[in-house]
């Protein structure tokens, strides 16, 4: 009887080392806590919290190393169904999840809901649509998937150029938001600390690629969630008497609402295309929080979470990652921790938004100008609010904070001791490190194994594949950091730009390829070029104001593009071969040896025969 | 390992848990926020329902919909004998 790969081992003390991990994390703050009550100086203890975390993840990246392929590119698929959802929520959520989408709750309300929707309705599109099929195939990388499926050498080369666009789209918007939190939490320039984060994010995957990955990516999601789950409680705790931020922030809601009347907030109305979600820097509070539709229009709402659905679905970053799980199953139950996570994530985002708009709105609107909190001076210290008051009292009008400064901009309003607010600092860095190190290593995979070694007919050596991922690693390390330095966009964008291309270009062919028999090498290729092109065009026809439609939208034109070409492409060209049906439906049954490791397997035995 | 006759059902079956678990659920996701407004008039726990339902109602929905395919799956899965044998 074959063997199948499903019989590998999980290893039985994961708990135990996470939890020895969390206790650690815990003992860092409270250590940092008593050192800050003992005076000791603020460089020193924003050292310790800056370094602390990186350090102890760090550790675990580089104390798991691989020399197996399989452990390199795959993680020896024996990462259980908890951590894999761990690490895609992670990776999805990055700087950009966490940071910019709480300022966006913060300045237009309802309306940033649209991507929190967007972003958890794609992973279960990606768990009932693509990932156990990718399992099953067990190819390390989504061009290697599809070059697979089709049984084409040239399809795989163009997947790998078309993945290329949003992989670098978003190494650039994640690179942005580690090197935002990492120069507050450090006080260094922005440019230098980018570099470092992005050395340091190369340096935690270069040992063991996909095995560090998991494990110090496993670590940053602990560090992040407790970053955001400590303010939000305890604020909880404080305004409303239960340590449940998700449910309590209603009563928090009603009194904003009747705030919001007082001050003269304005109801807006926006056009149904409109997309103003707040751009980077400085903005005033645009609208009441609990009206719909007053910054993004209606459809411009529904599309943006049906291109985010479909861009998160094919992210070619999160793609990888079901290959990991030790069968069929627990690839489909990892997505299903992924949604619970990013689920508990997305309700206490608001939370936190609803809590600092109401501290803004009692104790700051409204309040003679003279007369500010020492909260607000310690943040436009910092440069992240600025008041400048035109009359005797501050009018809404007047003041603005930084978009991505609204999670931490809660801990100084609630007046917690600096470490706490240091510990926001550090999960954003943490969440915005594992999705930076998500896509190197995702890039470098598709460098190796696709563009390097994917082309020669001889198998390369394991010590080869591995070399060339490394290799790859340091050189897309070195674009990424000149990425981050000299990237010109709003990082929230580059992000947004990242989800529409792989809505367009990638998700069409992805679906197509496990839910239609006729489609065919060409109708793929033909779909995923169109894709791009559509996206890219719209973009930039979007940024430059010749359409209605915004730029980070184009994936709804972009989308059923890529569909109808690769569709129509498929009808003309011949019909595929008896070969690739047969693969196809190995794909579709969970059941049987995962179809790269039988040809490793068939592979050894044939080099051992001839020795 | 399944046998070749049962691929063809096991297949249909699939392409209907498919669609079940996600055409509801889209549906959802694009019609509820579009009446949230009109909802937002009552409230739950002194949340506005609209708000609520857009904001925890959904992706408490995403989260029972991929637990329940998952069941569903891994049940038509063993009927048809194309499970993993681990």
């Amino acid at each position: 009887m074959a063997v199948t790969s499903g019989v590998r081992l999980v290893n039985p003390q994961l708990g135990t080392y996470f939890g020895i991990f969390s206790a650690a994390l815990a003992s860092l703050v409270l250590i940092a806590l008593m050192l800050e009550q003992l005076g000791v100086s603020d460089v020193a203890i924003r050292f310790l919290m800056f370094a602390g975390p990186i350090g102890l993840c760090g550790a675990l990246g580089l104390l798991t190393p691989a020399s197996d392929p399989n452990d390199f590119f795959a993680c020896g698929r024996r990462v259980p169904a908890f951590f894999n959802g761990l690490v895609l929520a992670i990776t999805a959520l990055g700087g950009a999840g966490l940071m910019a989408l709480t300022g966006a709750f913060f300045t237009v309300g309802f309306d940033a809901l649209c991507l929190s929707l967007g972003v958890c309705t794609g992973f279960v599109f990606m768990g009932v649509l693509v990932a156990p099929f990718l399992r099953k195939s067990g190819d390390y990388t989504v061009p290697s998937y599809l070059g697979r499926r089709f049984e084409s050498r040239p399809l795989r080369i163009v997947a790998a150029a078309v993945l290329a666009v949003p992989l670098f789209l978003l190494l650039a918007a994640e690179a942005r938001f580690a090197a935002y939190a990492a120069a507050w939490l450090t006080d260094q320039p922005e440019p230098i600390i980018a570099v470092a984060v992005v050395v340091c994010a190369c340096a935690m995957v270069l040992a063991g690629g996909m095995r560090s990955h998991t494990w110090s990516a496993s670590a940053k999601a602990i560090v992040a969630l407790a970053a955001l789950a400590v303010p939000a409680t305890v604020v909880a705790l404080m305004v409303s008497n239960l340590p449940l931020p998700q449910m309590t922030h209603g009563n928090i809601l009603r009194i904003i609402t009747r705030m919001e009347t007082a001050r003269n907030l304005p109801y807006l109305a926006a056009p149904p295309l409109a997309f103003e979600i707040p751009a980077q820097g400085l903005e005033p509070l645009a609208k009441r929080f609990i009206q719909t539709f007053g910054s993004v229009g209606s459809v411009a709402f529904v599309l943006m979470a049906l291109v985010a659905t479909a861009g998160t679905a094919a992210s070619p970053v999160l793609l990888n990652r079901p290959g990991a799980t030790p069968s069929v199953h627990d690839a489909r139950k990892s997505l299903g921790w992924a949604v619970m996570i990013v689920s508990i994530v997305f309700m206490t985002l608001p939370a936190i938004a609803v809590f600092l708009r109401q501290m803004v709105l009692d104790q700051v609107v409204g309040q003679p100008a003279d007369r500010l909190p020492s909260w607000l001076q310690a943040l436009e210290l910092v440069g992240v609010a600025r008041v400048d008051p035109t009359g005797p009292t501050v009018s809404f009008i007047n003041i603005s904070f930084d978009r991505d400064a609204a999670w931490f901009a809660l801990s100084y309003a609630a007046g917690f001791p600096n470490v706490l607010i240091y510990l926001s600092l550090a999960g954003a860095v943490a969440a915005a490190m594992a999705a930076l190190a998500a896509g190197l290593l995702a890039g470098a995979n598709i460098l190796s194994e696709d563009i390097v070694h994917g082309l020669r007919a001889e198998p390369a050596t394991d010590a080869a594949r591995i070399g060339t991922a490394r290799a790859a690693l340091g050189g897309l390390t070195f674009v990424a950091g000149w990425l981050a330095v000299a990237a010109p966009a709003d990082p929230l964008k580059l992000f947004l730009w990242s989800l529409t291309v792989s809505a367009s270009a990638v998700f069409p062919v992805l679906i197509l390829s496990v839910w239609w028999k006729r489609a065919t090498t060409w109708g793929a290729i033909a779909g995923m070029l169109a894709g791009l092109a559509v996206a890219v065009a719209g973009i930039l026809l979007g940024e430059a104001g010749a359409w209605a439609l915004p730029g980070v939208l184009a994936g709804a034109v972009g989308l059923p593009a890529g569909f109808a070409t690769a569709i129509a492409v498929s009808v003309l060209s011949p019909k595929p071969g008896r070969s690739v049906i047969n693969i196809l439906e190995e794909i579709r049954v969970p059941g049987g040896e995962t179809l790269y490791d039988r040809e490793l397997r068939l592979q050894r035995l044939k080099t051992r025969a001839v020795a | 390992m399944i046998e070749w006759s049962e691929r063809k059902a096991y297949w249909r079956n699939t392409k209907m848990q498919m669609l079940t678990s996600l055409l509801p659920f889209l549906l959802v996701l694009i019609v509820l926020p579009l009446y949230a407004e009109v909802l937002n008039d009552m409230r739950v726990f002194g949340i506005p329902l609209g708000y609520f339902l857009a904001c925890h109602g959904l992706l408490i929905i995403a989260f029972v919909t991929l637990a329940v395919f998952v069941n569903r799956q891994d049940a038509i899965d063993h009927w048809h004998g194309a499970h993993e044998d681990i």
